[in-house]
């Protein structure tokens, strides 16, 4: 994503390097994300998605380089477990987001559609209801960046499209969204923009219709055609 | 002496309220519950803060808590002995003889316990929550108390297990309390006296008490056990 105003971006990485017990897990990343796009990581098991997105959001430290983006607490992430406390959903969400009232608790909930389970305990949820949970904790507090890893693997088809929802919700309420996803049809169904990543290394940028069309590296167009 | 003799007796005795049985009894549990709340109250953010970070000295205290988990209760009790007699460091005090050194005593042998289990279940549940915590950028006090929170069911069975400890110890509080009748002695030091004295009913009575005891807090801590996992459902 070049070629615009530098305002135009929301997080920048110059040469962002992780070395980790000798081994590079990322390796001179140079990132250009632009406000309110939605941006879709691929690439292997082990290529490093995972680290980035860890790092981006300040939860890995950085061996190298930097990073520009917005302060810490304009930025959540979503894990592929969603991470929730031995509590009711509704004391969890009120915990992830201390500044929200009731009624605001209330409507997010009635937003993913859990009015029902608001006093289930969280670990009581399904699965997807407890992605819906962690996703609508996130969004509470109106990030301007989110970072979603592999939101949806492993849900079924119901709470997939679920989660798709508010994530396609949130982005068109302006949220830039950088998520990984091993799910083709669900990587060209979201993404604007795709960033492929191998061996730690930043391999392609480039508009999704343009990547999914033909991947212009050897190792992405083999990733594409078996995924 | 018959089999059913002691339990005869000791419900004799209870059921007389025998002002000597009861005074021993309310000193035994007041002595325990006291040491076992303070080291719930230190071990515990102890345990959650080595489980949490790094800092200096965190090795050394890993070290000596295990340490002291394995330490001989007579050990602890000559050594608070000589810390707290006349001549003593803290002879100025003047707790020798006295339930506070009793409770002190069983306040060193517990914490240990309530610092090395407290931070084994902190340890699962921090490598759980700490990408959470790392996110919202949350202090480390409330870090701290969370995690407490989170490990609430887990932290009810290490109070029992101090309180176990801490009731059925007898070497220590022998040495630091000296088993004055009427004043420092309690239901262990009692059943060592009366075993000594060839009392054994009455002996056996107090062990049937104390047995009654442990069966007590045990249900009690079943009971609210229950109750957290009920009201955590219902949350």
């Amino acid at each position: 994503m070049t070629d615009k105003n530098e305002n135009n971006y929301i997080l920048k990485t110059y040469n962002l390097t992780v070395i980790r017990n000798g081994k590079t897990l990322l390796d001179r990343v140079n990132l250009r994300i632009e406000h309110g796009s939605l941006i879709m990581l691929l690439g292997h098991n082990g290529a490093g998605k995972s680290v980035l997105l860890k790092t981006l959001h300040g939860l890995l430290a950085r061996t190298d380089g930097d990073i520009k983006g917005p302060p810490a607490e304009r930025q959540k992430i979503v894990f592929q477990k969603p991470i929730l406390l031995r509590r009711s959903a509704r004391k969890h969400f009120r915990f992830v987001c201390p500044g929200c009232s009731d009624k605001n608790t209330e409507a997010w909930f009635a937003h993913a559609n859990l009015e029902a389970q608001i006093d289930t305990h969280a670990h009581q949820l399904s699965g997807g209801e407890q992605q819906k949970l962690a996703l609508i904790g996130a969004l509470a507090s109106q990030p301007s960046l989110l970072f979603l890893d592999e939101p949806t693997s492993h849900l079924d088809y119901e709470s997939t499209t679920a989660i798709e929802q508010m994530i396609q919700d949130a982005h068109a309420g302006g949220t830039t969204i950088i998520m990984t996803s091993h799910n083709r049809a669900q990587a060209e169904r979201l993404a604007q923009h795709v960033l492929f990543i191998h061996a730690g290394q930043l391999l392609e940028s480039r508009p999704a219709t343009d990547f999914f069309h033909k991947p212009t590296d050897p190792i992405a167009d083999n990733f594409l055609n078996h995924l | 002496m018959e089999f059913m003799d002691p339990l005869k007796l000791a419900f004799a005795m209870l059921l007389a309220l025998d002002p000597e049985l009861i005074s021993i009894i309310s000193l035994s549990l007041m002595v325990s519950f006291t040491a076992v709340c303070a080291a719930l109250l230190i071990g515990l953010p102890i345990g959650a803060l080595l489980s949490s970070y790094r800092f200096p000295g965190r090795w050394a205290i890993i070290t000596l808590s295990n340490t002291f988990l394995g330490m001989p209760p007579v050990v602890v009790g000559l050594f608070i002995y000589v810390l707290i007699s006349r001549a003593g460091p803290f002879g100025w005090l003047g707790i020798l003889y006295t339930s506070y050194a009793m409770m002190l005593a069983q306040f060193v042998l517990v914490l240990p316990i309530s610092i090395a289990l407290s931070r084994q279940v902190f340890e699962i549940l921090n490598s759980e929550y700490t990408p959470l915590f790392l996110s919202l950028r949350i202090s480390k006090l409330n870090r701290v108390l969370v995690l407490i929170s989170e490990a609430r069911v887990a932290l009810t069975t290490i109070a029992l297990a101090c309180f176990g400890r801490a009731i059925s110890e007898v070497g220590a509080v022998m040495i630091v309390g000296g088993n004055i009748r009427h004043s420092t002695r309690v239901m262990t030091t009692a059943i060592g006296l009366e075993t000594s004295r060839g009392e054994l009913a009455k002996a056996l009575a107090l062990g049937v008490v104390l047995l009654a005891i442990a069966l007590s807090v045990n249900i009690i801590s079943q009971i609210i056990r229950s109750k957290f996992e009920r009201n955590i459902v219902n949350d």
